[in-house]
């Protein structure tokens, strides 16, 4: 093989799979490194007797229909693979069940209908609601200014059309509902959706969950038919029929510079595949802390890294139940199970290792054929705020502790559905942070990224992009990343991340020109 | 129009200006020390499933005239300082080098997990008829020589949310590996159900660990062992084949069936326990390679793709495709050889193969990718190796 590329990406998560791709569409040879054995990172899935279960995709936001394309749609149109993956839309919004209070609220998806429902529940809630979702379209279309223009923003184009979100652009969650009198409860309510972030009211950005929001409510959510794991190996089948590389069971060891400039990357097993770009889908953790030697990492660089806090943990119970979902009584897709809806206090609970609130999503209610007739696929997600989980693992209660954790998150699932699940487990898998460590090599296997809070949130890391570019021509791209986490993110952070390779690409060219 | 937001203003706005710098001023205030590279997850990751174990042998106990047992030991030399807990049932795969090709195979780790902390392993090995790997083991084997293996893998194990308190294990032959590890581990509290173990074998001399079972239904309550001879009558053992009455006297209200042996005895246990009509939870099987009809015989070329060559060798109608590319000494990585870990995935350029339906992935499936070590030839065949 050839051993010298245009660019070599490291990791074959949503974001390396989609730069790769968006690269060698520009006509550049690119070699994707990717330790395990397929493509996908997180977005993968695995088999359990006559069960395939999806390691991790609960929604894709962005993704609209083709009457109504969303960016997510526009993207994998662009990349080729949106003829070959055929998707489902999610039919319910939100169905919560707070369990200190015992009460349980329903939400539908389209703002009207969201508003409307919410007023029943919380009267004198509609009207800052409205202005809600005002701010959150406002904030959306300012960010999406932002992005475009991030290298001259027009402080007086900001001023004039968007006063609202500059307002709001710095402030939490709470905050700013405080600010357009929201009564508590609805606030509540309203903040259940925290838990995709992993940050709780206080600290969350209003920008951020605003904007998810608004898209996951206006424009609703879909999810492939047959899997995440669909998306990835189309992904990886287009950067093949370009003529890019993949190479699987290919760990980076070390990122080589030449000339104090990036030159190639070295596998574990010696092997040298030499580019003059570098694109990274892990993070800076690790990128910084152990593949970068030591002394080509600039001091900014480190105390950059060093100032950032790991975002939550996951842990995840894949079940096989042996009868359908309408025998069970599982008439819904998702169901959140909380403590309490006070994010800020759940928060707290999710930091002790007995926390037992989840979110349980029932598969066949989107995608009816997912398994065989007569069975469900449920999945009970959930995390830990902070490193809980390894403090109390040990090699040998390891086993033990995650079907400790999964029995208490299963128990309060039938506690608060009364729907009987235990004694319908024909095949069950469980995640833990030492799972998604094991398979996503990121620091002590968290699944969201670094914290989102304060200032490294989404705002703060875009107005830093070009500033933080510490080593020219190594780049990053996935939930470590400006776009943060979840799926969507992801997907959209190698399409931002492959423009900015490109336009190194260029400026280079520009200078060996001159 | 602007909104009325209560206590947020012009202050707000013009702090939108001040974001990248009050980032960096956090950023530079923070400390440039090294990175904290060592985390507890990926710590317990790397202790739980390390990406390769060192191994010497430093026992080898025979056990009859076509099965012995290894004793392993982690190789400090090469960096392996202990060994990997797990969960009884569960495999390692072994890696040996035979006249300069690369063999990988599966094989239960029949001890309790409680050995890993006395340092050891042990993998009980019987000759298989023109088994290259099983009868290099014991025929060349000796104590000292080194091995890499693999990890624990494998999914044949007790999970206390999903199995019944009351386990009936279904054994026949040298399938009683997994059993007995589970067995050993109720014996050291490790595991907590009632185990009858119903054994099979033709005669007593094929009947494995005897005396260790023995001695484990002595120590434990928990703990029944019945034995039924085929081809031999012997006072004190059943004969014939396992029967519902022998099943009935242990068989309770909710009871999980394990079952582990030669294809044969899948088949005829899985008629047997039709008649109870038990949802498909209640019965388990360690993993095992599914019937392939092939009823041709006949030699295919092979032509193998990797990122840096193209080799083409001969293949046969009746070979897998994985044990062609081992004994031509094209280097595949693999791990458990009956279809289920993924580790061999390649994707079929061309070509017609028979293979077990229902191991790959639905998206897999679809990309024609396929998983050779369950792959038998039909026509000419192109397949690109992952790496």
């Amino acid at each position: 093989m050839e051993n010298k590329f245009d660019c070599i990406i490291i990791g074959a998560g949503n974001a390396g799979l989609v730069a790769a791709l968006e690269l060698a569409k520009n006509n550049k040879s690119v070699l994707l490194l990717e330790k395990g054995k397929t493509p996908g990172g997180v977005s993968s899935s695995f088999k359990r007797g006559r069960f395939e279960f999806d390691t991790s995709l609960h929604l894709l936001e962005l993704m609209g229909t083709k009457q109504q394309p969303g960016e997510l749609y526009h993207l994998f149109q662009k990349l080729g693979i949106m003829d070959t993956i055929e998707f489902s839309t999610l039919s319910d919004s939100l169905h919560v069940y707070e369990i200190e209070e015992d009460k349980e609220y329903k939400l539908p998806f389209g703002i009207i209908e969201f508003m409307d429902k919410m007023e029943e529940y919380v009267p004198g809630s509609y009207d800052a609601l409205k202005k809600f979702f005002v701010l959150a379209e406002e904030s959306k279309e300012a960010l999406i200014y932002i992005e475009k223009n991030r290298e001259n923003i027009d402080k007086e184009y900001l001023q004039k059309n968007f006063p609202d979100f500059l307002k709001v652009s710095t402030h939490s969650l709470d905050k700013v509902l405080d600010s357009i009198n929201l009564p508590k409860k609805a606030q509540e309510i309203l903040s259940t959706y925290w838990v995709y972030f992993g940050s709780p009211a206080g600290k969350l950005s209003f920008v951020h969950f605003a904007i998810f929001v608004f898209n996951f409510i206006a424009h609703g959510s879909e999810l492939p038919v047959i899997n995440s794991y669909e998306i990835s190996t189309n992904l990886a089948e287009e950067i093949l029929n370009l003529g890019g590389k993949i190479k699987y069971l290919s760990t980076a060891k070390e990122i080589l510079f030449k000339d104090r400039k990036i030159a190639g990357v070295m596998l574990e097993n010696g092997e040298i595949y030499e580019s003059k770009h570098i694109i990274a889908n892990l993070s800076p953790t690790n990128v910084y802390g152990s593949l970068v030697p030591i002394q080509m990492v600039p001091k900014e660089a480190l105390k950059l890294t060093n100032s950032r806090v790991l975002g939550a943990r996951g842990f995840s119970i894949f079940l096989g139940l042996n009868q359908s979902a309408k025998d069970l009584g599982l008439t819904d897709y998702s169901y959140y199970i909380l403590r309490n809806l006070d994010s800020n206090k759940e928060y707290q609970y999710r930091q002790s290792i007995k926390n037992d609130s989840c979110v349980a999503y029932v598969l066949n209610n989107v995608n009816p054929n997912c398994s065989e007739k007569g069975t469900t696929i449920l999945e009970i997600s959930s995390f830990f705020t902070d490193d809980v989980f390894s403090k109390n693992a040990t090699e040998k209660n390891y086993f033990d502790l995650k079907s400790i954790i999964a029995a208490n998150m299963i128990d309060a699932f039938e506690r608060a559905t009364k729907i009987s699940i235990k004694p319908y487990i024909e095949e069950i898998e469980i995640a833990s942070p030492v799972t998604y460590a094991r398979y996503t090599g990121h620091p002590d296997g968290v699944l969201y990224g670094y914290k989102a809070t304060g200032m490294d949130n989404l705002l703060p890391r875009l107005l830093s992009l070009k500033e933080e570019n510490f080593i020219k021509n190594l780049r990053f791209c996935g939930s470590f990343d400006v776009k943060l986490s979840g799926s969507s993110a992801t997907y959209l952070s190698g399409d931002l991340t492959a423009k900015l390779t490109l336009e190194d690409m260029m400026e280079e060219g520009n200078e060996e020109w001159n | 129009m602007e909104l009325n937001l209560k206590g947020l203003g012009k202050k707000d706005m013009e702090f939108f200006e001040e974001i990248p710098k009050e980032r960096k001023k956090i950023i530079h205030s923070s400390s440039s020390s090294a990175i904290l590279t060592k985390f507890n997850s990926n710590e317990l990751a790397s202790i739980l499933h390390p990406k390769v174990q060192h191994v010497s042998v430093i026992d080898i106990i025979e056990e009859n005239d076509s099965t012995k047992t290894f004793v392993l030991a982690p190789n400090a030399e090469k960096n392996t300082k202990k060994l990997a807990y797990f969960r009884p049932g569960q495999y390692i795969s072994v890696e040996v080098e035979i006249d300069g090709c690369i063999y990988h195979r599966p094989y239960t780790i029949s001890c309790s997990p409680k050995n890993v902390f006395d340092n050891l392993y042990t993998i009980t090995i019987k000759r298989k008829r023109n088994g290259i790997v099983s009868n290099f083991f014991l025929d060349e084997v000796k104590v000292g020589d080194h091995f890499s293996i693999s990890a624990p893998m494998g999914n044949f194990y007790y999970e206390p949310l999903r199995d019944a308190n009351n386990v009936i294990a279904l054994v026949g032959g040298s399938g009683i590996t997994p059993i007995l590890s589970m067995a050993e581990a109720i014996k050291d509290g490790i595991l907590d159900f009632k185990l009858t173990i119903l054994y099979g074998a033709r005669t007593k001399k094929d009947l494995l660990f005897h005396k260790e079972l023995d001695e484990l239904a002595k120590k434990s309550n928990l703990i029944n062992v019945e034995y039924i001879l085929s081809e031999e009558q012997k006072e004190g053992y059943l004969s014939g084949f396992i029967t519902k009455e022998m099943i009935d006297k242990y068989r309770e209200n909710e009871t999980s069936f394990f079952v582990c042996g030669p294809i044969n005895m899948y088949e005829y246990v899985n008629d047997l326990l039709k008649d109870y009509q038990l949802p498909n939870k209640y019965i388990r099987h360690d993993a095992f390679f599914g019937r392939v009809d092939i009823s041709k015989n006949e030699d295919y070329e092979l032509t193998i793709l990797t990122a840096e060559k193209k080799v083409t060798i001969v293949c046969h109608s009746k070979e897998t495709l994985l044990n062609t590319m081992e004994k031509n000494s094209v280097l595949i990585q693999s791990r458990c050889q009956v279809g289920n870990c993924g580790f061999c995935r390649s994707k079929l350029k061309s070509g017609m193969i028979r293979t077990i339906d229902g191991c790959l992935r639905k998206a897999d499936e679809k990309n024609k990718y396929i998983h050779p070590c369950i792959s038998f030839p039909e026509s000419d065949i192109v397949i690109e190796l992952p790496y």
